[in-house]
C-alpha cells in the first residue's frame, strides 16, 4: 500500500478540475434547491446541454470557441425556459419527476444511434479541447503534487476553474444578498406570502432556474474539459443525486457549500477507491494482494464508492441535514 | 469490446422482433495517425434469438466476412467471440459483406437484415485508426409481415410491458398514497426479488422457477415491511419532510444497486426455464408460454389486488389512510399498521413484477433502476398516489413505449422517450394527472 500516492492522488481528485466541475453543478442546483426551494432533479440535463453545446459546434462543425461558449449559456437559458414554462406550474413532488424525465430524454437522445453523426452516440466526442490547450500558459510537463503529477492541461484548467468558480460563488453570493435574493428565499419559506406581497412567484422562481441551469451547464463543460471527452454516460441521473449529497454535506443555502461539500465527497470518495485498488491489486512479484479475494477482488471494489457515496447520502440526511458547516435555518427540506 | 456500444444501445432497444443492423463506429485509439497505416475494421456479428425481446446476444463463429474498397481488400472468419479484426490501408471508403451461406445452421438472414455496410476512413470523427461495426442476424421468421401486419405483436407487447408496470407501481402509488414518500428505493425492492429467485432457481437448490418464485417474492415484501420498520417509521416520528425522506430513498435506492452490482456482476442472466421455448401462435401474433405465463399471471394479481382494495375491510382501510390518514386514525384505523401493511404488499407486488420482469428481460442488477423512470411516469401519469390512477398510468406509459418502437422503428433504442415525452405532454395539459384530484397550484 503506497499511502503517499493515495493520499496525494485523493487531495489531488478533491480540488482537480473535475471536482470544479461538480462545484458548479452543485453551485447551480444550491441555486435552485437551497435558495429557491425548487426540487430539481434534473440538473444533470443542464450539465448535459452544457458540455454538448460546447463540444458538438467545436469538434463537428469548426466553431470558433467563443462562439460555443456562448451557445453553452443560450441553451441552457434555453432549457430553464422550456422546463419552467412547463413544470413550474406543477407541485413540487410533479417537478422532481419531470425534470428527472427530461434529464433522461436528454441523455438517451445524446446516446442514441441515430444520432451518432451529430453526438458520437455512446462514444461521445473528442477533440474539441484544443482551444483550451492554445491559450495553457503552463509548460507541459506541469507540475508535482507531492507524489501525484498535474500535467500542464490539467494545471491550466484547475487554476482557471478555480478564478472562474470565485467569480461564480462571488456573483451567487452578491444575488442571494441582494433583495432579489431574499425574494428567493422568501419563495422558498412560503411562496403563498411571497404572492401574496404581489411578487411575481414564477418569475422568480424561472430566473433561479436560469442561472442555477447557466451555472450548471458551465459545470458541464468544465467536466468534459478535463475528460477530453464528453459522453453521455457522464450525465446519468447518479450525478444530480451526488450533486445533492454535495451540497447537503456543504450545508445547503450556503455559498461555499459546494466547494467544502465537493472537496470532502471527492477526497472520500477517492480514498476509499484508490485503497481498495491498491488492497486488491496483484503483481507478478506479489501474486496475494492485502484483502482476501473471497471479500473483494479488482472486478467488484469499484462499487464500494457508489454503496458509501448511497448510503452516505441517506445517512446525512437523516443525522446531519444542515452538513457540515450548514445552518439549520436554512435548510430547504421542508419545501412542499 | 467494441461490441459492448451497439449492446448497451440495443439493451433499450427491446421488443422490436426481427433483425436489424446497427453499425457503430468507434474511436480505436485518441492518437491521430497519417493516413496511409494500417487500420483496423473490427466486425462483430451477433445473434439476436426471436421471442426473447432481442436480450440474448450470442455471437456467432465461423462466418466469412470480407471487406472490398479502392485501397484494398480484406478477408476473415469471425472467432469464438464473434469478432473478426480485419486490416486494411487506411484511406478511403470500404464495403464490409458478410458470407450468409456460411452462418451456422438455425441461424437465418431474412429480408431486412442487412448483410453489407460501408465503413469511411475519411468522414466524420478522422482521428483513429480503427473501426468497427456489427452485424446483427437472428432467427425471427415473422419480419417478412408488413408494417401493420407487426401492429398486433407491438400491441401484445404493450400489454405485457404495462401489466408488468402496472404490479409494480400499484405498490408505488399506494406508499405514496398512505405516507407522502415517492419512494425511489422501490426499483430495488423490485430487482431484490429477481436476485433470490435466481439464487434459488440457478445457484443454491436449483429449484424450479415457479417454486424459486415465492421466496422471491417474500423476500421482497420482508424487504419493504424491513424499509418502513427500521427507517420510514422512525424517519416520520421525528417528522422529518417528505423530501427529506425522498433523498434518503435516493441514497438507500444508489447504495442498495451497488450492493447487488457487487454480488451479482454486472452480466444480464436468465432463469433456469423457459428458455428459447419456441412461440405459439395465435393468428398474427406469437407468444412464447413464458410471456403468456406472465401476462395472465400479472393479469390475476392485478384484477385480485383491485378487488381487494375495493371490497375488503384492509383494502377499504388502505383506502381510507390513503384519502386521510388523519380521518381514518380518529375513526379507530390503526395507520401505523395499515402503512406496514401497504409495505409489505406493496414490497410484495414489485417483487412478483420483479420476478415476471426478470422472466421476461432477464436479471440484472439495475433491472429496477431501468423501469423506474417508466413507473415514476405511470403513477405521475395516472395521479399522485392513487391506485388505479397507476393502473390507467402504466398502460398509457407502457403502449406508448411499445407503440414508439412501431412508429419509429429507425430508432427503437428511444422506445422509453416516447413515455417520458407523454409524461410531459399529459402533465402539461392534465397537471393533476388521469385520475388525480384537481388542486389550486401556483
Amino acid at each position: 500500500m503506497n499511502w503517499g500516492l493515495i493520499l496525494s492522488n485523493s487531495v489531488y481528485t478533491a480540488i482537480s478540475a473535475n471536482a470544479i466541475a461538480y462545484m458548479l453543478v452543485a453551485t447551480g442546483l444550491n441555486v435552485h434547491f437551497g435558495y429557491t426551494g425548487l426540487l430539481n432533479f434534473g440538473q444533470a440535463g443542464f450539465a448535459a446541454i452544457g458540455a454538448y453545446s460546447l463540444s458538438i459546434p467545436i469538434s463537428r462543425f469548426n466553431w470558433p470557441w467563443p462562439c460555443a461558449v456562448l451557445l453553452v449559456i443560450v441553451s441552457a437559458i434555453g432549457l430553464a425556459l422550456l422546463l419552467g414554462f412547463t413544470t413550474l406550474r406543477l407541485r413540487a413532488d410533479y417537478l422532481a419527476i419531470v425534470t428527472i424525465a427530461v434529464a433522461e430524454i436528454i441523455r438517451l437522445s445524446l446516446n442514441s444511434v441515430r444520432f451518432t453523426w451529430l453526438t458520437g452516440g455512446n462514444d461521445g466526442l473528442q477533440g474539441f479541447t484544443s482551444f483550451m490547450e492554445k491559450i495553457n500558459p503552463f509548460p507541459q510537463q506541469g507540475i508535482w503534487l507531492w507524489k501525484q503529477k498535474i500535467d500542464g492541461y490539467r494545471l491550466w484548467l484547475l487554476v482557471s476553474g478555480w478564478v472562474l468558480l470565485m467569480v461564480v460563488a462571488t456573483l451567487v453570493y452578491l444575488l442571494m444578498r441582494s433583495p432579489w435574493g431574499r425574494v428567493l428565499r422568501s419563495i422558498r419559506e412560503d411562496e403563498d406570502a411571497a404572492r401574496s406581497l404581489g411578487k411575481n412567484v414564477f418569475a422568480y422562481k424561472l430566473q433561479s432556474l436560469m442561472i442555477g441551469g447557466a451555472i450548471g451547464a458551465i459545470g458541464g463543460v468544465w467536466l468534459v474539459l478535463d475528460k477530453q471527452s464528453s459522453q453521455p454516460g457522464d450525465f446519468a441521473t447518479t450525478f444530480t443525486f451526488f450533486s445533492y449529497t454535495i451540497i447537503i454535506l456543504g450545508g445547503v443555502a450556503r455559498v461555499k457549500g459546494p466547494v467544502i461539500g465537493t472537496m470532502i465527497f471527492l477526497f472520500v470518495i477517492q480514498l476509499v477507491d484508490i485503497s481498495l485498488q491498491q488492497a486488491t491489486k496483484t503483481t507478478p512479484s506479489d501474486p496475494s494482494p492485502v484483502l482476501p479475494t473471497w471479500l473483494i477482488d479488482q472486478n467488484n471494489y469499484a462499487q464500494l464508492r457508489f454503496m458509501v457515496a448511497g448510503f452516505a447520502l441517506a445517512a446525512l440526511v437523516v443525522f446531519r441535514p444542515q452538513g457540515i458547516f450548514g445552518d439549520k435555518r436554512e435548510q430547504a427540506f421542508d419545501v412542499h | 469490446m467494441r461490441i459492448d456500444i451497439a449492446k448497451s444501445a440495443l439493451r433499450r432497444g427491446t421488443g422490436v422482433l426481427g433483425i436489424f443492423l446497427a453499425v457503430s463506429f468507434a474511436l480505436w485509439s485518441p492518437s491521430a495517425q497519417a493516413a496511409q497505416e494500417d487500420g483496423t475494421i473490427t466486425v462483430s456479428v451477433v445473434e439476436r434469438a426471436s421471442g426473447d425481446n432481442g436480450q440474448a446476444k450470442n455471437p456467432v463463429a465461423g462466418v466469412k466476412i470480407h471487406v472490398q474498397g479502392a485501397a484494398g481488400s480484406a478477408d476473415g472468419v469471425t472467432d469464438a467471440k464473434g469478432l473478426a479484426v480485419l486490416n486494411v490501408p487506411q484511406t478511403g471508403k470500404y464495403d464490409v459483406s458478410f458470407d450468409a451461406t456460411s452462418l451456422p445452421k438455425g441461424v437465418a438472414v431474412n429480408s431486412n437484415t442487412k448483410t453489407t455496410a460501408s465503413i469511411d476512413f475519411s468522414a466524420g470523427v478522422s482521428v483513429g485508426t480503427g473501426k468497427s461495426l456489427s452485424f446483427f442476424v437472428g432467427t425471427d421468421t415473422r419480419t417478412t409481415k408488413g408494417r401493420w401486419g407487426l401492429l398486433p405483436q407491438t400491441l401484445v407487447n404493450g400489454i405485457k410491458l404495462s401489466l408488468i408496470l402496472a404490479i409494480c407501481s400499484i405498490g408505488l402509488a399506494l406508499i405514496y398514497g398512505t405516507t407522502g414518500l415517492t419512494n425511489f428505493a422501490h426499483s430495488e425492492i423490485i430487482t431484490m426479488a429477481a436476485m433470490v429467485t435466481f439464487w434459488f432457481n440457478q445457484n443454491g437448490p436449483r429449484w424450479p422457477l415457479l417454486l424459486a418464485a415465492p421466496f422471491g417474492i417474500a423476500a421482497s415484501a420482508l424487504m419493504g415491511s424491513a424499509f418502513e420498520l427500521r427507517v420510514w417509521r422512525p424517519l416520520r416520528r421525528r417528522s422529518t419532510s417528505l423530501t427529506s425522506m425522498m433523498i434518503v430513498s435516493i441514497g438507500m435506492a444508489i447504495g442498495t444497486r451497488y450492493v447487488y452490482l457487487f454480488f451479482f456482476g454486472g452480466r444480464n442472466r436468465r432463469f433456469a426455464q423457459y428458455v428459447g421455448d419456441p412461440e405459439i401462435d395465435f393468428g398474427p401474433v406469437g407468444i412464447t408460454p413464458r410471456d403468456l405465463g406472465v401476462m395472465i399471471i400479472s393479469a390475476i394479481v392485478v384484477i385480485g389486488f383491485s378487488i381487494f382494495l375495493l371490497r375488503t375491510r384492509f383494502g377499504k382501510a388502505i383506502r381510507a389512510v390513503s384519502d386521510n390518514s388523519d380521518l381514518a386514525s380518529a375513526t379507530g384505523i390503526n395507520t401505523d399498521r395499515i402503512i406496514l401493511l401497504v409495505w409489505a404488499l406493496g414490497g410484495g407486488l414489485a417483487g412478483i413484477g420483479g420476478v415476471m420482469l426478470g422472466a421476461a428481460t432477464g436479471v440484472q442488477w439495475d433491472m429496477g433502476n431501468v423501469i423506474l423512470l417508466l413507473l415514476f411516469a405511470a403513477f405521475t401519469v395516472g395521479g399522485l398516489g392513487n391506485p388505479f390512477g397507476a393502473l390507467a398510468g402504466s398502460f398509457v406509459i407502457g403502449m406508448f413505449t411499445e407503440l414508439w418502437t412501431w412508429v419509429f422503428p429507425n430508432v427503437v433504442e428511444l422506445k422509453t422517450l416516447g413515455a417520458l415525452i407523454a409524461l410531459v405532454v399529459i402533465l402539461l395539459v392534465r397537471p393533476q394527472g388521469l385520475l388525480g384530484q384537481k388542486e389550486r397550484v401556483g
